[in-house]
């Protein structure tokens, strides 16, 4: 049996089911819950280690629910959205969510966010002391020195680059807005920034995958951010 | 705007002082409040009897504060059913909303506030010389006619004349020494003005506009004090008649050198006869009693008020008066003369004093300057031998010319005069003397100073004319740009800050325009004289007054009585009770004249019907837009319906299989089933989100969320998104720029760009390569996707960007698509301001491209 407990939280039955299948068919342990109320209920007296939430619940608006758990825990909370909407991601990753998924899912996309956030909360867990030291396959930043090396051999990067980097790092199997990213790297979240972020993550990611055999660190996320994925 | 229900208004009408009105009303108040009704006692004078001290005790008290003074704020606040508010003429101070308190009335009832209140016959403003003239005290605060007219209500207190010359007694008031036949008098004025209010009641229920008479009463406007008393008569008369009443004033071209209070007391008359329900007029010309005769004519007078002044006044020349004037004019109209006692003996048209010293000094040096120039050219005439008659006729040029570069008659008398002295001085014998010898010239100098004369004053009413109609002109100008400028315009912003700009440009004075966005006063625009100025606007106090102005659909601010305290007079921008807007005007320092003011509203007017046009115009597209995205609706659940049908029933025909027989199934035929199903759903699901795009744009609700995106991140996403579908075929990517960066909505892009890979997989056959280019050409950014299949043909080549266009193409799995796709790719690129195209691939194939908006690329590190 997986240590891992997850809480469901989605009103539509057979979604729940869906979910509840493919869980215990991957042999993790798990707990359902109806609405936002109960759900809240759920995370204070069982303490799960994974949330799936559903954004449309019957009572209370799913990123209420999001900023209302986060007043307490950290606990890793994966999004489900039927509605297409990105503002409603962003809202919800900007609230504390940390990763999404927008109906209609496949099976395979569940469980591979599940093991994405299961390895970020490991390291997590791991290294809750700042460490001076990042290292993500092939990748290696040093904190202490300001240097990045990639297959052992130094990155040249811009301030801009470096900082990104390092906010990706830090958030690692997290996905994070532009806004976020923004307010971050640059101190403001202007939309005319917006040019300059994809500039520098392209350049950034060019660096990265140059000669690294298509290993892909950063993930984009059309129109909402973009995520460090970590690496085996 | 809410509508609320208009209270009712109850008058007490009493025709003195003490007659028992507050009494009267405390009483019916409690008659109300027994049976059930929210009274509150607003306001009651200050000296009332112990009795009355007591029978207010029984009513809830409006909570003054400390100022003792009725807060019409309070009142609204407090929103009872019924309030008592004493003394309906009273005045307030300087600071109050409203200056009148017949106008805190009239706001409570448009609240929807029953008002009891209390009148004396003194106080009615037609009244006021009448009751005056018996009593010998006139009153200082009044009413307008029409708000007692207007009332729900009136309940006259009739008393004895005896009874309260009994119950004064003790008292020493004013009205405690009036005589037993003075209150006769002032009784039946009371009783015949509550008369006239039944038949005027009476007569505006039958109809409304029908005047029983042929009359048309006209009463002249003018800054003279004894102005009022005219007006008045003339309402009065007018409302005996049952007749219409017009109140005209001519302006002359000097009127803008009158004193500040003149026109001060003008635009107060004015006022007056707005009250009293005239209509007012403004025509320019300085022949004043020919401008009066010309519009009475026209308009069809059939009264004229004056006053005896008009009579009276003559001028030194001996001139007719303008009585006598009018009647050589226009004989046919009745002129009546009012006796005006206190005449104008302190009032004379005065002018304004520095401005006069400049002009004469000024004018002065001109005369003198041509007289100069005039002399030296008849002495060098007479030099060359030339006769008098030359002279003469120089000098007469030179009084001509000063006629036409000053400005009064004056000029025009003392040069001819001093021409004629000139030339008697300097060049008839004897010389240097004011003797002639010859005995033609006294004809001579007669004859010359004459037609001096004549033509200077010619020259100068001619100019003064042509000022005037200069004038008019420019006006009539301004009106027509306006009127054509606002029928081209579309969109509200643009014909609010026309008006602005116009309205600017006509009173050269700085203005600012509001918007009424339901109900809220939106986008204040400016217009100032002087764009480059710092100019403070107290945003706080002047947007109170323009947000009472659009709720109350009435005019305030500075120079009116409601928020005089302000630095703008705003107007409203309206079409009946409809408010469009609110336009303010810097009118603090010096207010707008008539002719400014009814231009003003004109130009409101002429906004108010273009906003309205745009408003019905824009509701016409909604609606429009409504009824073909209805047709969408219909053509989509007509294919859906048919489409939808064939993999649904794959679906659940395999579903119920698998779980009614699905142990008899090998598993080889399961895992088919499963597959198909799987297959089929995810049909399905592409299908629903180009649908969900596809309405989207039809209803016009697809709002592009624009911003900086690469290209590069696009195509990559969408090949991520195609990868699994794409087994069987070679995708290459190339980038020939580096870093494209675009402005476009991502996620429809990518959509795109799916639609038009997925096409080429559904379409080409296995194993051959699909090529994605991505390129900048000038300041476009281009796609292209090629294909090297069988190609399109050009028949379809030219619908296939159709909506439900599905072509004659045999699908390899055999199941026609909803020809959604490639509309929806059509849709949101020419949403992105870019092309869509498809052409050839040499040899064999398809190419399509499509451009979009580079964006500036600028980065900030």
């Amino acid at each position: 049996m997986n240590s891992f407990q997850i809480l469901v939280v989605e009103d539509d039955k057979p979604v729940r089911n869906l979910i509840t299948t493919t869980l215990k068919a991957n042999n993790y342990r798990y707990i359902t819950s109806i609405n936002g109320e109960s759900a809240i209920m759920e995370t204070a007296s069982h303490n799960p280690d994974i949330i799936l939430l559903d954004l449309g619940l019957p009572d209370v608006d799913g990123v209420e629910v999001i900023k209302r758990i986060r007043s307490w825990s950290n606990i890793p909370i994966i999004v489900i959205s039927a509605r297409n909407e990105d503002s409603d991601k962003i809202d919800a990753l900007d609230a504390g969510a940390d990763d999404y998924l927008t109906k209609p899912f496949s099976v395979d996309e569940l469980l591979a966010r599940l093991r994405v956030t299961q390895r970020r909360l490991a390291l997590m867990q791991n290294s809750n002391i700042q460490e001076s030291c990042y290292e993500n396959g092939q990748l290696r930043i040093d904190y202490a020195k300001r240097c990045v090396y990639l297959a052992q051999e130094e990155l040249r990067l811009t301030p801009i680059e470096y900082k990104l980097l390092c906010l990706l790092a830090k958030n690692t199997g997290k996905v994070l807005t532009h806004k976020y990213i923004l307010t971050n790297v640059w101190g403001n979240s202007l939309d005319s920034n917006v040019g300059s972020l994809r500039v520098f993550m392209a350049t950034l990611r060019k660096k990265l995958e140059k000669n690294s055999n298509s290993l892909q660190y950063i993930q984009t996320h059309i129109g909402i951010g973009y995520r460090m994925m970590r690496v085996e | 705007m809410n509508f609320v229900d208009k209270g009712k208004l109850k008058i007490f009408f009493g025709y003195t002082e003490n007659i028992g009105k507050t009494q009267a009303m405390l009483k019916a108040a409690w008659i109300a409040k027994e049976r059930g009704v929210d009274v509150v006692v607003g306001y009651i004078a200050a000296n009332v009897s112990e009795q009355m001290i007591e029978q207010l005790s029984q009513f809830e008290m409006l909570d003054l504060g400390k100022g003792r003074i009725f807060d019409i704020d309070r009142a609204l606040e407090r929103k009872p059913e019924l309030i008592l508010i004493d003394e309906l003429a009273h005045t307030n101070n300087f600071n109050s909303r409203h200056k009148h308190r017949y106008q805190e009335v009239e706001e409570l009832l448009n609240n929807g506030i029953d008002v009891y209140t209390t009148i004396n016959v003194g106080n009615i403003e037609s009244l006021r010389d009448l009751v005056a003239s018996i009593t010998g005290i006139s009153a200082w605060e009044s009413i307008p006619d029409f708000v007692f007219d207007n009332a729900d209500q009136v309940e006259l207190i009739d008393a004895e004349p005896q009874e309260i010359i009994e119950h004064l007694k003790e008292k020493n008031t004013a009205e405690s020494r009036l005589s037993f036949e003075q209150l006769s008098a002032l009784r039946e004025i009371a009783l015949r003005r509550c008369a006239d209010r039944v038949k005027h009641v009476f007569e505006r229920t039958q109809d409304k506009k029908a005047f029983h008479t042929d009359e048309h009463i006209l009463a002249c406007l003018s800054s003279a004090p004894s102005n009022a008393k005219i007006i008045r008569t003339a309402a009065r008369m007018a409302k005996a008649f049952n007749s219409q009443f017009t109140a005209l004033f001519v302006e002359t071209s000097d009127f803008v050198t009158e004193t500040k209070e003149n026109k001060q007391r003008l635009r107060e008359n004015q006022r007056l006869a707005q009250q009293l329900d005239a209509n007012i007029e403004t025509v320019y010309g300085d022949d004043v009693p020919y401008q009066i005769a010309e519009f009475a004519r026209l308009s069809g007078i059939t009264k004229i008020v004056l006053g005896r002044s008009a009579v009276t006044r003559k001028n030194f020349l001996g001139k007719q008066t303008l009585t006598e004037q009018l009647l050589a004019y226009a004989p046919e109209i009745d002129i009546h003369i009012i006796p005006d006692r206190s005449t104008d003996i302190a009032y004379k048209h005065k002018k304004t004093k520095s401005l006069r010293k400049n002009e004469i000094l000024k004018n002065g040096i001109i005369s003198v300057a041509i007289f100069a120039g005039t002399t030296l050219l008849s002495i060098l005439f007479e030099h060359l031998g030339f006769t008098d008659s030359n002279i003469i006729m120089v000098y007469i040029l030179g009084v001509l010319l000063t006629s036409i570069v000053t400005s009064h008659q004056i000029y025009s008398l003392v040069s001819s005069v001093a021409s004629v002295v000139i030339f008697n001085f300097l060049f008839t014998a004897p010389r240097f003397s004011l003797e002639a010898y010859g005995t033609g010239y006294p004809v001579t100098f007669v004859i010359m100073f004459l037609t001096a004369y004549i033509t200077g004053t010619f020259a100068i009413r001619y100019k003064a004319q042509a000022g005037q109609s200069a004038k008019i002109a420019h006006r009539t100008k301004i009106l027509f740009d306006t009127n054509q400028m606002l029928s081209k315009l579309n969109g509200k912003d643009e014909i609010f800050q026309a008006t602005a700009k116009q309205i600017q440009k006509l009173l050269n004075r700085n203005i600012v325009i509001y918007e009424n966005e339901n109900g809220y006063l939106k986008n204040p625009y400016f217009s100032l004289v002087n764009e480059n100025e710092n100019y403070f606007y107290d945003f706080e106090s002047e947007g109170i007054t323009a947000k009472w102005v659009m709720t109350n659909n009435q005019i305030a601010g500075a120079t009116t009585d409601t928020h005089a305290h302000v630095q703008y007079l705003y107007l409203a921008v309206r079409i009946n009770d409809h408010v469009y807007g609110v336009l303010g005007i810097d009118a603090k320092e010096s207010p707008l004249d008539a002719s400014e003011h009814s231009i003003v509203i004109s130009i409101l007017g002429e906004a108010a019907l273009a906003l309205e046009n745009e408003k019905n115009a824009r509701e016409k597209e909604e609606a429009a837009v409504l009824v073909e995205s209805e047709q969408l609706r219909a053509n989509l659940l007509r294919a859906i319906s048919h489409d939808l049908r064939t993999p649904l029933t794959s679906i659940s025909g395999n579903a119920n299989n698998l779980m009614a027989n699905g142990k008899s199934f090998d598993e080889k035929t399961k895992q088919q089933m499963y597959a198909d199903i799987y297959n089929d759903s995810m049909w399905l699901i592409d299908l629903v989100e180009n649908l969900l795009y596809a309405t989207r744009i039809e209803d016009g609700r697809m709002k592009l969320q624009t911003s900086a995106e690469l290209l590069s991140e696009i195509v990559e996403e969408s090949i991520q998104r195609i990868r699994p579908k794409a087994n069987n075929h070679l995708l290459n990517v190339s980038h020939m720029d580096d870093l494209l960066l675009v402005k476009a909505d991502a996620k429809l892009v990518v959509q795109v760009v799916t639609n038009i890979i997925d096409n080429a997989l559904k379409y080409t056959p296995s194993g051959t390569s699909i090529s994605i280019i991505t390129k900048r050409v000038n300041d476009l950014a281009e796609i292209q996707i090629a294909d090297t299949g069988n190609g399109i043909s050009d028949k379809d080549k030219q619908h296939i960007f159709d909506k439900f266009y599905c072509g004659d193409n045999k699908v390899a799995d055999n199941r026609r698509s909803l020809g959604l796709g490639l509309f929806l790719c059509k849709a949101i690129i020419q949403a992105h301001g870019g092309t869509i195209s498809v052409s050839d691939n040499l040899p064999h194939g398809t190419i399509f491209t499509f451009t979009l908006p580079l964006e500036e690329a600028s980065y900030y590190e």
